[in-house]
């Protein structure tokens, strides 16, 4: 018997509206232990590359890990894995609330969707009993209507919905989909994968429960989890909410604004973490089994940006909504938010997109012409509002915003490229990668799925001098001078990835694991709860080595699609000086050197920036031997 | 005077753990389907974790004698050998507390774990307390009173 995980998978044809539950392999699901690294395996061996994402053929992997829906504090996610429209790499996007604990209740520990439904349907998960239902009454509905809808009609307010809104069905490329309201699987464009597919939602319940194989065991290693969480470094997280993080930054000169022509927003203090907590803030809210409960509930009560309770707003959404567009009202931003929310878009797509227009009509680029008559000035937070919905319905300018930096830039000619931020076509985040640290210009430049800061993690934690308990696998001590900086850079990422990669192979949030023993849920610690809950021999090592198995997959996933170094470099913009605030001056340099240190720690080839066939033999990859 | 568990709804979160506490505590498995206590989480914003009070309606109707008062805790507790797994008890229970678990085809409820409940030891923001009986009564009181207080301003 299988414990820890609800052992079966379920395939989903919307071609043929035939369902199939496969009973999970034990010792294949250990090789990769689960969730992302299970997911990779499972798309890399069945889906061809060169594959349309929005073709019928293109799979989707909903898939939860071992700690999924278990008292691992760390536990409340699930991931969607696909090759992404907007970039044509591997994606792998995490949501949180309750979508991935009741999945697993319900019996599954993946779903494998495929094909194209004729009509409209939703997936009906519900205690191992799985239909196809009709959705043409929910298409043109947005989340929450949908969500609303689903909840009466099958009287249950117990379940999960996850569901995609307009933007979705309207093929927007980094449309979200959307679990219990408000939390998003957000980068990459699964919402429009899901639109193509005619697959409106997934709702999941489940009483099903996991069986744990060593209970007392398991029940003293999530006491030590709880105890050493009490210690947590970044205690702002759950104090504050991600939101507490816009002060900080602005004050390290670390907060992107006006499309990452700045680091330091001077109007930082009317969009902090602070103020919304204080004045908008309705309560916090927990995903599933999670101690930390950074979400927040927020509304505006009154003024023409009134914004009913909604999840949210998160760091990322108020840098993107905000300071990127120049915008200091964050009540806009709250409205902004929750339209994203309902139309299903990804809040940080969305802003790089607006604020990219902004640019772009700044220096001339965009005219009153292209822009239904509207002016796209910095700061304007009526267009930014005006242009969420645009970009959710693609009208007039939104069709253009809909497609992305990338594309946008390609129509707008060579001189837009400059300002286009992006890599392999995934927008930034709000992170700087001249100033926050130099590990995240690697990260952005090699992450499996285009410019990310939180895929496999959060790559500065090196930087701030936090070994999440890679120090006995070899991560490098803090560096001396510059040119050992770049060096070293090179090798500690190699760790820092690594042991994201133990969070997305076990279906964890990354948040935490930013720490060392004592403060956080190290590899060691995470070996316990697997080992006392799955009831295999599992070891720390066993964990990295999976993850670094995980991590070559997803890079042969890329490769296939004809990824190779030439496409790990980052936009132009960052080769040149920050100009204002407490990070004046600093840009990225020696990338090049970086990357070719980090690709000889991984064993790859230096050349092509690809696992070599040596390397892929080692970690029993042989198939993924291109 | 013996503990009570208390519930402050506003420092609920809504992240289940006690649920799975509970489970684990009792069946050695993560079920919140299998807990006796319950987090109700609804939109928007709504978290609040139920517990039994154990007023003991359900030991005046049931009919075999299965529940009965822990003279230490003043838990009302299932005797599963007596217990029949008619469904009396969830039928009284006001406030939907007691179910009949679907493994064990008996009822189920809170016992207080003899003593040391596993849902208020983990509550990561003490939205669930175990505590002295006479403090509870004071901290209800003033619940009370501030629910129907006039509000100025």
């Amino acid at each position: 018997m299988l414990y820890g995980f609800a052992g079966k998978l379920l395939r989903v044809n919307l071609n043929s509206g035939e369902l199939k539950v496969e009973k999970l392999d034990e010792k294949e699901l250990r090789k990769y232990m689960g969730c992302t690294g299970y997911a990779a395996k499972l798309l890399y061996q069945e889906m061809p590359g060169g594959i349309d994402p929005l073709a019928p053929e293109a799979k989707v992997v909903l898939a939860t890990g071992a700690v999924s829906g278990t008292l691992c504090p760390s536990g409340g996610s699930y991931e969607v894995c696909y090759k992404a429209p907007l970039t044509g790499t591997w994606n792998e996007a995490r949501s949180g609330g309750a979508f991935g604990a009741k999945l697993k209740y319900a019996g599954f520990d993946f779903v494998v969707i495929e094909g194209k439904a004729a009509d409209p349907v939703y997936l009906l998960i519900k205690d191992g009993q799985v239909e196809i239902k009709p959705a043409k009454h929910l298409w043109g509905l947005n989340v929450e209507e949908t969500t609303d809808t689903l909840i009466n009609e099958l009287d249950d307010p117990e379940i999960s919905v996850a569901t995609i809104g307009q933007s979705g069905e309207n093929g927007v490329l980094y449309a979200a989909l959307i679990n219990d309201r408000g939390r998003a699987a957000g980068r990459g464009g699964i919402g429009a994968v899901f639109g193509n597919k005619n697959l409106k939602a997934v709702v999941v319940n489940g009483s099903g429960g996991i069986k744990v194989a060593r209970p007392k065991e398991f029940a003293e290693a999530i006491e030590k989890a709880e105890q050493w969480l009490k210690s947590y470094i970044f205690d702002a997280i759950p104090a504050l909410g991600t939101v507490g993080l816009v002060s900080l930054n602005n004050s390290l000169g670390i907060l992107p604004a006006k499309n990452f022509q700045e680091a330091h927003f001077e109007k930082a203090d009317k969009v902090s973490g602070e103020l919304i907590n204080q004045k908008y803030q309705i309560k916090r809210r927990a995903c599933y089994g999670c101690s930390f409960a950074c979400g927040r509930y927020t509304s505006v009560n009154n003024g023409k940006y009134s914004t009913p309770p909604m999840e949210g707003p998160e760091y990322e959404t108020v840098d993107m909504l905000g300071p990127i567009c120049g915008i200091d009202d964050v009540e806009a931003i709250i409205k902004g938010n929750y339209l994203c929310n309902v139309y299903g878009l990804d809040t940080i797509s969305t802003g790089m997109s607006i604020g990219f227009a902004m640019e772009c009509y700044e220096k001339g680029l965009l005219t009153d012409k292209d822009t239904d008559g509207m002016p796209l000035r910095w700061g304007d937070a009526d267009v930014m509002l005006k242009l969420v919905e645009k970009i959710a319905y693609k009208e007039g300018i939104g069709a253009l915003l809909a497609q992305g930096v990338k594309r946008m830039a390609e129509q707008l000619g060579p001189a837009a490229e400059e300002a286009a931020i992006h890599v392999k076509g995934l927008e930034l985040p709000a992170h700087e990668p001249r100033s926050e640290s130099k590990s995240l210009a690697i990260q952005y430049a090699v992450s499996p799925r285009g410019a990310c800061h939180m895929h496999p993690n959060w790559a500065s934690t090196w930087d701030f001098q936090i070994d999440c308990g890679m120090k006995e696998f070899g991560l490098p001590s803090w560096p001396e001078g510059p040119q050992e900086e770049s060096s070293k850079r090179g090798v500690s990422y190699r760790y820092v990835a690594l042991q994201g990669e133990v969070s997305e192979i076990l279906g964890a949030c990354i948040f935490h694991s930013w720490g060392v023993e004592g403060n956080s849920i190290t590899p060691q610690l995470y070996a316990e709860i697997v080992k006392s809950l799955t009831g295999w021999d599992v070891t720390a090592e066993e964990l990295v080595a999976a993850a670094e198995r995980s991590w070559n997959l997803k890079r042969c996933f890329n490769a296939r699609e004809g990824f190779t170094r030439k496409d790990d470099k980052l936009p132009k913009r960052f080769a040149q000086a920050i100009p204002n605030g407490p990070s004046a001056g600093a840009k990225v340099e020696n990338l090049d050197l970086m990357l070719d240190v980090y690709y000889e720690a991984m064993g790859w080839d230096k050349q092509t920036g690809l696992p070599t066939p040596e390397k892929l033999k080692e970690l029993d990859l042989e198939f993924a031997i291109q | 005077m013996s503990k009570v568990l208390t519930v402050d709804p506003s420092l609920c979160t809504g992240c289940h753990r006690c649920e799975m506490w509970c489970s684990l505590t009792k069946y050695g498995e993560i079920n919140p389907s299998r807990s006796n206590v319950y987090v109700i989480r609804r939109e928007p914003a709504v978290d609040v974790p139920v517990v039994c009070v154990q007023c003991g309606l359900c030991m005046d109707v049931c009919p075999t004698g299965a529940l009965n008062r822990n003279g230490s805790t003043d838990a009302v507790e299932v005797d599963v050998d007596l217990c029949s797994g008619c469904g009396t008890c969830v039928k009284v229970c006001p406030y939907g507390v007691l179910r009949i678990d679907e493994v064990a085809d008996v009822a189920a409820k809170c016992d207080l774990c003899g003593g040391s409940p596993a849902c208020a030891g983990h509550c990561p923001h003490d939205a669930i307390k175990y505590e002295d009986a006479g403090k509870a009564a004071a901290r209800r009181r003033e619940l009370w009173a501030m629910a129907h207080a006039i509000k100025i301003g």
